[in-house]
């Protein structure tokens, strides 16, 4: 076990950040963690660097992050911002010249795609540059454990992709990372393990299709009826299909609908004579997980999806 | 080793940061000659005549050199420690071998390079404009070497109290201006109340004073007891400040 919290908390003041927050991550795993703003990520990472104050127990590599040897992790802040006037790889030189053993500078700047702008001022970098620059300077003592606080925060779509091939490759080499993301995609792509923090606990976790099955709900069929159509023909029309139907105004949501059931929906509505403007299928993913448990927590509901059953 | 490596990888960047931000080098060097020119060169100094600059003009040498000891480490260590917080980079520097004691001795040491070249640009430009009649002493270096430390060592304590780089500034004017005028530099101990005598003894700044005098302003004196107390400052607030360095929270 590269990385182990149990029953971890720390408030600040009357705010409590981390409220008794446990996880486990393996050797060469990508673990996430998800959850909004302000719900402990950072604090948790913080936490696990022991660069804050925490109760409870925290190991790496089977010690306690204070007794760690650094040359075994690589941290990137949340808003992480080095010395703005230095160069791309300067600032690689910079954090590479704090360690003994670390890998050649020119390595670093080809693994974060940044050969081309290394003799750039950071400050002139673009955003998504910059964040590149910023995940190189993790990567220069070529460490075990790589926690990193929103690491694509900031960069393009192709860049983020890069950055996801980067992390994957280093993933696949043994290198534990932990990561916390908005980016649910980001996520779901890269994580073995995800954790959902909510309020300072978790709220669930485990491997991404897990938690989808276990709380993303069915896949829903949505059809966008014309104005003027009723809307209890089409919901007569499509009862047959499905685990349940919602309705809302003009829309009729149908869960629990595969792919291969699309065609017999749009001729249920065509006998029906029920004219819509559009239709959407859409699997349940790790976003719909995020929303359905942030929101069920914050309501005090029991975190599942939940659907109306037909008659 | 390591530890040397370390200290020069932190220093080299914040020398290269410093010195490419031009604004920060033009009024590093800009701020003690302007005061120079306008105490030692438009006021000038009359030795003659009663209240403010009475003395001889090698008695002020010692206030001019702490333009710059004082005020750019405590405002530039300041301000880079609140920097750094705002850009979470102690946060980073914790998770790698760099100590704070480090950190800060880097700082300390790109301050030496830059205040030991204003300080030899200070007395070259206080003998042109002002005629002051100075002994180039080897005393000059260790007091100048342990007054930027002890500043800095401050400067740090500053950075950690200040929630912002504004508020650092705003501090160490403060704290800087006072020291600068009540620690036997520009105003000799004879202008002040008698009660208030003993609270000059307080400032550091006037060892550093009293020293450097003793120094450079013929006939001379002992610098020795004057050099320790700042020597010893030094180590205490290079302490103090290596210590009060945030690492998050």
């Amino acid at each position: 076990m590269v990385c182990y919290a149990e029953d971890v908390r720390r408030a600040y003041g009357d705010t409590v950040a981390l409220d008794g927050v446990s996880l486990a991550v393996e050797r060469g795993s990508v673990f996430a963690l998800i959850g909004p703003n302000g719900a402990g990520k950072t604090t948790l990472i913080r936490s696990l660097t022991g660069t804050t104050e925490y109760e409870g127990t925290i190991e790496l590599f089977g010690e306690p992050p204070s007794a760690v040897n650094s040359q075994r992790i690589g941290l990137l802040p949340q808003s992480f911002s080095p010395p703005e006037r230095l160069t791309a790889r300067e600032l690689i030189s910079y954090y590479a010249g704090l360690f003994e053993n670390t890998r050649p500078v020119d390595d670093v700047l080809e693994d974060v795609g940044m050969e081309d702008a290394a003799d750039t001022w950071y400050e002139s970098l673009s955003g998504g540059q910059q964040r590149r620059v910023c995940v190189g300077t993790t990567l220069v003592n070529d460490p075990e454990l790589l926690l990193l606080d929103e690491p694509t925060t900031g960069i393009d779509p192709a860049g983020r992709q890069d950055l996801w091939m980067l992390l994957d490759n280093l993933a696949a080499a043994g290198t534990t990372i932990v990561l916390t993301t908005h980016y649910m995609e980001e996520a779901q792509t890269l994580a073995d393990q995800v954790a959902l923090l909510n309020d300072g606990a978790i709220v669930a976790d485990g491997p991404p299709e897990k938690l989808i099955t276990e709380y993303g709900g069915p896949s829903q069929l949505s059809i966008e009826c014309t104005e003027g159509t009723e809307i209890e023909t089409a919901t007569m029309a499509v009862g047959g299909l499905g685990e349940g139907v919602e309705t809302d105004h003009r829309t009729v949501t149908i869960y629990g609908v595969s792919p291969r059931e699309i065609d017999a929906t749009l001729s249920a509505l065509e006998r029906a004579d029920v004219e819509f403007d559009g239709l959407t299928w859409q699997e349940p993913d790790l976003e719909t997980v995020y929303l359905t448990l942030t929101e069920d927590a914050n309501d005090g509901a029991t975190p599942h999806a939940e659907v109306t059953p037909l008659p | 080793m390591m530890s040397v490596a370390r200290v020069t990888a932190e220093a080299d960047s914040a020398y290269r940061s410093f010195v490419r931000r031009r604004t920060a080098v033009f009024f590093t060097f800009f701020f003690p000659v302007i005061i120079i020119l306008i105490f030692g060169a438009l006021v000038q100094t009359q030795p003659t005549g009663g209240g403010l600059f009475a003395e001889a003009p090698a008695y002020y040498v010692p206030g001019y050199l702490a333009v710059v000891v004082l005020f750019t480490p405590l405002s530039r260590v300041g301000s880079t420690v609140a920097r750094h917080r705002d850009g979470n980079r102690f946060e980073k520097l914790a998770t790698t071998p760099l100590t704070r004691v480090e950190w800060l001795l880097a700082h300390t040491l790109v301050n030496i390079a830059i205040i030991g070249v204003a300080s030899c640009i200070i007395l070259g430009l206080v003998v042109v404009t002002t005629g002051a009649t100075i002994v180039f002493s080897w005393w000059l270096v260790p007091f100048i070497l342990f007054g930027v430390a002890l500043f800095c060592g401050l400067g740090a304590l500053l950075g950690r109290i200040a929630d912002s780089q504004d508020g650092v500034i705003a501090a160490s004017n403060s704290i800087a201006l006072p020291l600068l005028f009540l620690s036997e530099t520009f105003i000799t101990p004879a202008l002040l109340p008698e009660w208030f005598r003993p609270a000059l003894n307080l400032s550091p700044l006037t060892y550093f004073a009293r020293g450097v005098r003793s120094a450079t302003m013929p006939p001379g004196g002992d610098p020795t007891g004057a050099c320790l107390v700042v020597t010893l400052l030094a180590v205490v607030f290079v302490i103090a400040g290596a210590y009060a360095l945030p690492k998050t929270d």
